[in-house]
């Protein structure tokens, strides 16, 4: 079966133990490596503040994965993510050719900074 | 005295150009909220291509990118200030 690759943003509650996040982080990488998919890189951003309130909070607990899953896996986890109160929002990206491109980039970290190459404000 | 370069009344026009493009980015990241938080006014509003300059390719690219931060709220819709 073909897969695709796809970059998989989740909030965790952050109401939770460490123990509970740290378990409910598991059980998402668990459930997408029990449909097939291959986690190329998890990074925890960890608690972060919200631009505004969720549910009555103010901060989150962010992950942000990478991974190269069938089709079929991904509406298994959405669905656990929507029913689950431990996980407040997910964002799923498919990767297209020009992701790819970028990603490549962003693993040789020689993304092209965008004010660097003219600093000057253009007034408004 | 119209046809004066230097005449005050007909200031050079700065032509701006498009910062991606000129960075050569491909794929505008909705994670770099830094980025993004420069293209956006104090309330929080995309600001609009004749003030950036941004082509019209990469304007719809931060849009979208501007748009999938706010729903992770890592930015806002509404500045804080104004609530």
């Amino acid at each position: 079966m073909s897969k695709n690759y796809y970059e998989f943003t989740y909030i965790v509650n952050p109401v939770l133990e460490d123990e509970q996040t740290k378990a409910a982080v598991d059980q998402v990488t668990k459930l997408f490596t029990d449909n097939g998919a291959e986690i190329e890189e998890v990074n925890e951003w960890g608690l972060r503040k919200f631009a505004y309130e969720i549910d009555k909070k103010n901060s989150g607990y962010y992950v942000n994965m990478y991974l190269e899953a069938p089709a079929d896996a991904i509406p298994v986890v959405e669905r656990f993510l929507r029913i689950e109160d431990s996980y407040m929002r997910y964002l799923t990206l498919k990767f297209d050719a020009k992701m790819m491109r970028h990603r490549e980039l962003v693993k040789k970290n020689a993304v092209p900074n965008v004010f660097e190459v003219a600093e000057e404000e253009t007034e408004g | 005295m119209i046809k004066n370069p230097s005449h005050p009344k007909k200031s050079v026009r700065k032509v701006k150009q498009c910062k991606f493009t000129q960075a050569g980015l491909e794929y505008i990241d909705y994670k770099d909220v830094d980025t993004l938080q420069r293209f956006t006014n104090d309330q929080g509003k995309i600001l609009p291509r004749r003030v950036t300059g941004t082509s019209a390719k990469h304007q719809r690219q931060l849009t979208r990118a501007i748009k999938r931060a706010r729903f992770l709220a890592l930015m806002p819709y509404v500045a804080e200030n104004l609530r």
